[in-house]
């Protein structure tokens, strides 16, 4: 049995540490192309949005590559993403591919379903639960620890005395990480990345802008479709802040461990604008927003896949928002035909708008490390207020 | 006090009920007029450009409301039925609609969780009724007419037109197929070349419920469900010669529902089935053309039918 799993962000990187875990045999998606987007939208229903295509043109990669067995996320609405798996399997059925498709639900919806759906991948001597729980803590602990190192270097990128620093330190993090395995390798491991991170030399006097970016998962966190977007903020002296991260959406309990709001801090902060759960990261987005912009960035940036419905909502609501908040909120739409050169044009414009509103005294612009406690991004100034 | 309700999207399902909310307290209720040219330009001109046909729709409703009312309702309708939920643009509605216009009158938005225990929601119905300036116990009398009403689905009754030599089923959002604007008279055109369209409403619960159950995936949008419980319901009885898939521009949960229901009646090998897209731009022609040759198509694929079984009639009759 050879298995394989979509890509996004740090997922291959998780799905490695999962495999050495419990012995799968499992073959590596393809990082996306053209050519993937291009078998994607070709098979995919046209008005799809545009994370399926994305992902049935990888899936249609990997099953040539040999692949028996997909594993793909489920859920239960509203957003489409919980429909994804059964319309990908009809469509690759149709296309004459003989495998098995797996959809996982989350396990905070049936902890049973869950449990099965694993068992039928596992090897047997793994399938017991309370070790597979065990196991499973473990890798959510390191997915967490994935997803720091991301956000501090996010935050040091538009520091960085020589350029490429942060990157190198980044790709060491992640090395040190992977090769960690028990609860206390891991912890050692984050240590070691903190002091790797440490070293990165850093223009503290350097002028910056703080930059928000919002939106929907998987174009965020996929460079190949947001024009690797972070590095691209970072080269041009823009420290970031995420909103969604992939630790925060399978941590149990909306704790968001890596964004550092809960659901409830983020649902408090969207309500005056966006006063109900749309699906997908739409209140997410609309809460971010609002906490980026108390906490006085200089400018916002939503990414969405073209139609995304919980998304398209939150656009329509950053519209009221960017005037009622006093933030300069670029909205990003992509889709197949997106190109590179177009919004980067944007983003400039974006910034240049930023560095204006700074001149002129609107934004005050804000410390961009607070530096008790080793790399703490995060700021505790809008809990403080709530 | 003036009310005003759009003539849009969930109008089409609860509209009577609304009314008779507001009618049981006393309120001038302000329904927006059958939707023209005028309101999708203005609502596609204003609405964020990314959204929905029927969102664009519904905001140029709103606009047309805007100077004649003192408050819109606009109810956020979270689930339609037990084990489902709405589409992501009905939850966000109120939000979307008072981000539409600063000058908007403003927006009440009590929930209507149909899925869910009624009292959990039923209290904000209660706060908009006393908002209104109702008193006490007719608050609570129109919020109790309004569950009541709620309760229960009712297939639509047969209307009294004349009956076509053929059914069509028409599957699609209420909001869009009995919209006459919207929907460029599509059932009044299929009604013109001679066939009754059959429309989502029109059939009946249990059997829309024991069809959408047969489907591998379970779908989680209630009107979705039962559009698909309805076409397997169809196709399944050969109640009908053909289908008409219509979906609007830009519908998410359309876009997955019609690849499942063309993948699904593929592998049954069962009626034809044709998709409709319509947006804003008022192409007519391209309906006429599309419907006369789906029409056509399928009266031609009936006089092939019997033409056949005469024959083999004729063959087992006149053989040894």
């Amino acid at each position: 049995m050879k298995i394989a799993v979509p890509r996004m962000g740090n997922l291959p990187l998780i799905i490695r540490d999962l495999a050495n875990r419990f012995g799968l045999e499992y073959i590596e998606t393809p990082s996306f192309s053209e050519r993937t987007v291009e078998i994607g939208a070709a098979l995919a229903p046209e008005f799809a949005c545009f994370p399926l295509k994305a992902v049935l043109g990888s899936f249609v990669q990997v099953l040539e590559a040999g692949a028996d067995t997909l594993v793909m996320g489920g859920g239960h609405g509203p957003c489409r993403f919980g429909s994804y798996g059964e319309v990908q399997k009809r469509i690759l059925e149709r296309e004459g591919y003989s495998f098995k498709m797996l959809i996982l639900d989350s396990p905070s919806t049936s902890l049973k379903d869950f449990h099965e759906g694993l068992r039928s991948i596992l090897p047997r001597q793994h399938v017991r639960l309370p070790v597979l729980l065990r196991e499973l803590l473990r890798v959510l602990s390191k997915v967490v620890v994935f997803d720091e190192v991301e956000k501090w270097a996010l935050a040091l990128r538009g520091l960085e005395a020589e350029p490429g620093a942060v990157d190198s330190a980044l790709e060491d993090s992640r090395e040190i990480i992977g090769r960690a395995f028990s609860s206390k390798e891991i912890k050692e491991a984050r240590r070691e990345a903190q002091s790797r991170f440490d070293g990165v030399p850093l223009d503290r006097e350097r002028a910056h802008l703080k930059v928000g970016l919002v939106g929907e998962i998987f174009i965020v966190l996929e460079p190949y479709f947001n024009f690797d977007i972070e590095s691209w903020l970072g080269r041009r002296g823009a420290v970031v802040e995420r909103s969604v991260s992939i630790s925060d959406t399978v941590y149990p309990g909306g704790r968001n461990p890596v964004f550092g709001y809960n659901d409830r801090i983020v649902a408090k902060a969207a309500a005056p604008y966006l006063s109900h759960e749309v699906g997908g990261d739409g209140l997410l987005t609309v809460g971010a927003t609002t906490i980026y912009a108390r906490r006085g960035f200089d400018a916002v940036v939503h990414l969405l896949p073209f139609t995304c419905m919980p998304e398209v909502i939150a656009k329509g609501v950053l519209a009221r928002m960017s005037s009622e908040l006093d933030i300069p909120v670029l909205s990003l739409s992509i889709d197949e035909q997106t190109g590179r050169a177009g919004v980067q044009t944007r983003l400039e414009a974006l910034l240049d708008l930023a560095w204006s509103r700074r001149r002129k005294g609107r934004t005050a612009g804000t410390a961009a490390v607070g530096e008790e406690g080793g790399w703490k991004v995060e700021d505790k100034t809008f809990k403080a207020a709530q | 006090m003036k009310v005003g309700i759009p003539r849009a999207l969930l109008y089409h399902h609860y509209g009577e009920r609304w009314l008779a909310f507001l009618d049981a307290l006393g309120v001038e209720a302000v329904v927006s007029e059958c939707t023209t040219d005028d309101i999708i330009t203005a609502g596609a001109f204003r609405a964020d450009n990314e959204t929905c046909l029927p969102v664009k729709v519904f905001s140029g409703h709103l606009l047309w409301l805007m100077d004649r009312v003192d408050a819109v309702l606009v109810p956020r309708v979270v689930s339609q039925e037990r084990g489902t939920c709405s589409c992501p643009k009905f939850m966000g509605l109120p939000d979307l609609a008072r981000s539409l216009d600063p000058d908007l009158p403003p927006v009440l938005a009590p929930r209507m969780d149909l899925g869910d225990r009624r009292y959990l929601w039923a209290r904000e119905w209660y706060g908009v009724a006393r908002s209104l300036n109702g008193s006490r116990v007719s608050s609570a009398a129109a919020v109790a007419g309004l569950l009541h009403g709620l309760s229960g689905y009712r297939a639509r009754e047969d209307d009294g037109l004349p009956v076509g030599d053929m059914k069509i089923g028409v599957a699609g959002h209420l909001y869009n197929v009995h919209d006459h604007r919207v929907s460029l008279g599509l059932l009044d055109r299929i009604r013109s070349m001679g066939a009754t369209p059959i429309t989502v409403d029109e059939v009946p619960s249990r059997q829309i419920h024991k069809h959408a159950k047969t489907l591998s995936h379970r779908i989680f949008w209630g009107f979705e469900r039962r559009l698909v419980g309805a076409v397997l319901h169809w196709s399944r009885t050969a109640d009908v010669s053909g289908i008409i898939f219509v979906t609007s521009f830009a519908c998410g949960p359309g876009s997955i529902v019609g690849a499942l229901i063309e993948d699904q009646l593929d592998r049954e090998g069962s009626v034809p089935l044709m998709t409709i897209t319509l947006d804003e731009h008022s192409a007519e022609a391209g309906l006429v053309t599309r419907l006369e040759a789906f029409t056509d198509m399928l009266r031609h694929t009936a006089r092939v039918a019997r033409r056949i079984n005469a024959l083999q009639d004729a063959g087992n009759g006149g053989g040894p």
